[in-house]
């Protein structure tokens, strides 16, 4: 009885230290957490004084010593004295402010995050395996190690990332660490590869050829093509029309036979993100300076820590500054003292499908040219948080991996089973190489040769120098197709289907030196249809970039505030044409509320401001308007997905098909819609909703409001972590293209100078820091929301006087 | 056994122990510091009727005193988004308390432990 009761507090002693040294479900381990000494409060950090500190820290594997100077938006500038030390200085210096997110990101890239959270991540995973991620990464680090530069560099970053996590115990590691419970590991070169093939994933990966089969096989070739054209009918193409080609076309593949494929059947609803950019560079002759400007807002997810991380790199053949991503060496978007460049996505087709015919159940055969060919296997293993490992085959055909087999459940409903994807992202490539000479380009011949390098995604690079060229590649690797071929589901066992070779590169879209004075891109079509080669039928609605090619064409004496008014211009040009014409149709209800909507409309400015309620009405209304138009034929049935078409094509059916036999809704038995009908019902019910979620018509309306702009954190559901309902205007078919959860993740605009140092302006939605217990984790939020840039810090040498610097710091060689 | 403790003794475990906790905290894993507060209590020959108390006040003053010191020296605005996470409204003093509970509670139920294997024997 003693024993017991002497033993018995002791018991419930260690389990009580046992339960909070665990996570259970979402719960952190709250003893370690808490813990004043080894928990989150580790992580506070104060903010700087204004006043210069120092400090030293010693680092293995550096040849000389490198000097970093922090300025007081905690951006470092390294001066280090080779290549190899500046890439370990970057490798380390983005670690200590962002390593959770570098290593949680290519987790996720790698399909690995039900190591961390279980169970749960291990639909995504899948997903991410079998789409050929890893698979992926790996090709394209061998051809990175074709270049003996990148390898360097590579290994150098590499080298510096881990000589930061060897410096950390448990009580310091980022907060994200506490509160998910696990362990920074080792990191290797191969992940920077990750991470790049992951942009790939973000910008490229988007596939409408299963919901186009579907269509197709719904309703058939004549209407699929009417409704779903493959040039838009208004168009500002990125190249000029007219703009001359400097090669002779390569013979065009003659393509496959018509192929009308399964399609499939499958649930789970899913929705396109609103991801894309703009860019543009204005010629000397119309700036005030007489040298070329360079502005770019590349529109990604919004999240927090930020995609980005500013940083100078300085070394003997480099001084360049920019915005790089966290895991990958180099300045991804940036200047130096002779050049500037930026990035847009390009919308091209570069993903396919193909429906395989498997000979039996084992999978080990399948059909193509008329024989049996093997397929080749390769085993994904995934440790699960709290489970056993779990073992996966993918099979692949000559195409690509098969993602889901034809009784599977995919993961997302766009991804067709039983078909081999054929991507450019599982091409070897050498990305690397191309950031490595960009960021060491003086001329327009040096930027065209480091994009020869580049494979995927496929970017609209801009470009301008200071002997004053500007110049625009549409840029990366493009398979060389039939027209349209594609678009829709192929057919795998037909060779003439096949992607038989790429464009060369050298017949990439390309201008240099516009008549016009300027160029660029807001990932709408990348030329005209009398460009040879067919790149793809769907590209990101025009608005943008007619908005920017109008008003650029239109400004004369462009300063670097004049476009920043432009990177954050809130114009709708989709209203200026559609408004009208629905205004002329509308049957509204007089009086009430839907009078004063009606009132409000007719007086807005178009401007999509923050505290604009004509935006939310004109916004609203048109989801609601394209919904009832098109909901009842290609959303029936939620098993069949397919696309809806486009609102270009939606506005030549206001414009001149009244008639169409499409404005009836199919849903209603005994009754024929007509567009009047569908347009005022249209207005009612989006009034309607807006009044049930907002209220009487009044400030709630702000167009803010209903939009909801948030930064999220990387954790889903993190919202202490996070940054929501943020004041600004926008949407997604406006240059300043913020929506609810994508926006520009990085605005820069960069004035070139003959002699003197570049200036440029730039800031993103967050900070540099990813400590969420630092002042610079979000400090950049407020201005950003306000469309304000900040002054960007370009030094010669670390001892340029300025009254910026705040921290020092001397990195030299550890013994 | 003897339970009826001097104030002043009291109050001195208390210090042995929050010394003690600060010092096994900056060099220790976070649950030396209920290994270290049985220790005490078997050693010091705390009696089982109040080893819990002072291992909980002891831990509640170290945790939350500590918590509100590194506030202190490092303000940032991470307390109170922790305080949303958990959820306590944003309150940070809600925070201070919460980090002292757990404290005070580890070493109040290790001080208790190590008591009752001295004095069950």
């Amino acid at each position: 009885m003693k024993y017991i009761k002497s033993i018995f507090p002791l018991a419930l002693a260690i389990i009580w230290t046992y339960a909070l040294h665990n996570s259970w479900g979402t719960l952190p381990p709250l003893g370690k957490l808490m813990s004043p000494f080894h928990g989150f409060w580790v992580n506070a950090e104060a903010p700087e004084s204004a006043e210069l500190s120092e400090e030293n820290l010693q680092i293995p594997g550096l040849e000389k010593t490198v000097t970093v100077v922090y300025d007081e938006m905690g951006i470092p500038h390294v001066f280090a004295e080779n290549d190899h030390d500046l890439y370990v200085a970057q490798g380390y210096l983005t670690a200590k402010d962002r390593l959770w997110q570098m290593e949680f990101q290519t987790h996720f890239a790698g399909g690995r995050i039900s190591e961390i959270v279980g169970e749960k991540g291990m639909v995504s995973d899948q997903f991410q395996r079998r789409m050929g991620a890893v698979y992926g990464a790996e090709k394209s680090f061998e051809g990175m190690k074709e270049d003996p530069k990148a390898t360097e560099t590579l290994q150098a970053y590499s080298d510096g990332v881990n000589a930061y996590i060897e410096s950390l115990t448990e009580r310091n590691y980022p907060l994200e660490y506490k509160l998910l419970n696990y362990a920074p590991e080792k990191w290797t070169p191969i992940k920077s590869a990750l991470f790049l093939k992951n942009m790939s994933f973000v910008l490229a990966s988007g596939t409408d050829d299963l919901k186009m089969t579907n269509i197709l096989r719904k309703y058939g070739k004549e209407v699929a093509e009417n409704l779903f054209p493959n040039y838009p009918f208004v168009e500002s193409p990125i190249i000029p029309v007219g703009t001359p080609r400097d090669f002779k076309s390569v013979p065009i593949p003659e393509g496959p036979s018509d192929f009308i494929g399964l399609g499939s059947a499958m649930k789970t609803p899913e929705k396109d993100p609103n991801i894309g950019s703009n860019n543009w560079a204005v010629s000397g002759n119309k700036t005030v300076s007489g040298l070329p400007i360079l502005a770019n807002d590349p529109h990604l997810t919004l999240s927090l820590p930020s995609i980005w991380y500013q940083m100078q790199l300085v070394a003997p053949g480099v001084n360049v500054y920019g915005s790089t991503m966290p895991g990958t060496p180099n300045v991804i978007v940036g200047f130096n003292k002779n050049v500037a460049w930026g990035v847009t996505n390009v919308g091209s087709d570069i993903l396919d499908w193909y429906q395989v015919k498997f000979k039996d159940a084992s999978k080990a055969e399948y059909w193509h040219d008329g024989k049996w060919k093997k397929t080749t296997m390769r085993i994904e293993k995934f440790n699960i948080k709290g489970k056993e490992s779990f073992v996966d085959t993918i099979f692949f055909t000559h195409h690509g991996p098969v993602v889901y087999l034809s009784h599977e459940k995919p993961f997302k409903s766009n991804i067709p089973v039983g078909h081999a994807l054929r991507w450019i992202a599982h091409e070897k490539s050498q990305e690397l190489t191309t950031f490595y000479k960009l960021n060491r380009a003086a001329n327009y011949a040096d930027y065209a040769q480091a994009l020869t390098y580049y494979s995927a995604p496929a970017q609209n690079f801009i470009f301008a120098s200071n002997q004053g060229d500007i110049a625009l590649w549409v840029n990366g690797k493009f398979p060389l197709k039939s027209y349209t071929q594609g678009k829709y589901l192929l057919d795998g066992t037909d060779p003439k289907a096949d992607w038989t070779g790429f464009i060369p590169q050298s017949h990439n879209p390309h201008a240099k030196n516009p008549v016009r004075g300027f160029l660029s891109s807001a990932n709408q079509s990348s030329v005209d249809p009398t460009y040879p080669y067919y790149m793809g039928w769907q590209y990101a609605p025009s608005e943008r970039g007619r908005r920017i090619n109008e008003r650029l064409e239109a400004m004369s004496k462009v300063t670097m505030d004049s476009l920043r008014g432009l990177q954050n211009d809130n114009f709708n040009i989709r209203a200026r044409t559609l408004l009208p014409l629905l205004l002329a149709k509308l049957k509204s209800p007089a009086g009430g509320v839907y009078g004063q909507a009606v009132n409000e409309l007719a007086r807005w400015n178009l401007q999509n401001a923050a505290d604009s309620k004509g935006a939310t009405i004109f916004e609203n209304w048109v989801t609601l308007l394209h919904e009832a138009i098109w909901a009842d034929d290609f959303s029936a049935d939620e098993n069949v997905p397919m696309n809806s078409p486009s609102m270009d094509r939606t506005i030549k059916m206001i414009q001149d098909e009244p008639q169409s036999a499409w404005w009836d809704n199919v849903k209603t038995k005994n009754k024929k819609e007509s567009m009047e009908e569908i347009i005022s019902g249209s207005f009612k019910a989006s009034i309607d909703t807006l009044v049930k979620k907002h209220g009487p018509l009044g400030s709630e309306w702000f167009w803010y409001k209903h939009k909801q702009t948030g930064i999220r954190h990387l954790i889903p559901g993190m919202d202490a972590l996070s940054r929501l309902n943020i004041p600004t205007g926008g949407g997604g078919t406006i240059v300043n293209a913020t929506t609810m959860k994508t926006g520009p993740s990085w605005r820069m605009i960069v004035e070139l100078s003959k002699e003197g140092r570049p200036k440029a302006h730039g800031v993103y939605p967050g900070g540099q820091s990813g400590n969420p217990g630092s002042t610079h984790y979000d400090d950049l939020i407020d201005s950003w929301a306000k469309g304000e840039l900040r002054s960007l810090l370009y030094l010669e040498k670390p001892e340029d006087a300025t009254g910026r610097l705040r921290k020092k710091i001397i990195l030299s060689i550890k013994k | 056994m003897n339970n009826s403790l001097t104030f002043s003794y009291k109050l001195a475990i208390i210090l042995v122990m929050v010394v003690i906790g600060v010092i096994s905290g900056l060099y220790l894993p976070w649950y030396s510091l209920g290994i270290l507060f049985a220790l005490l209590a078997y050693i010091l020959r705390i009696p089982k009727g109040i080893a819990f108390t002072l291992g909980l006040v002891s831990g509640f003053l170290l945790w939350a005193i500590s918590a509100f010191w590194i506030d202190g020296q490092h303000p940032s605005s991470l307390p109170g988004r922790m305080a949303h996470l958990f959820p306590l409204g944003g309150s940070v003093v809600g925070l201070y308390i919460v980090t002292g509970v757990l404290g005070g509670l580890t070493g109040g139920l290790w001080a208790w432990a190590g008591a009752n294997l001295r004095f069950n024997k």
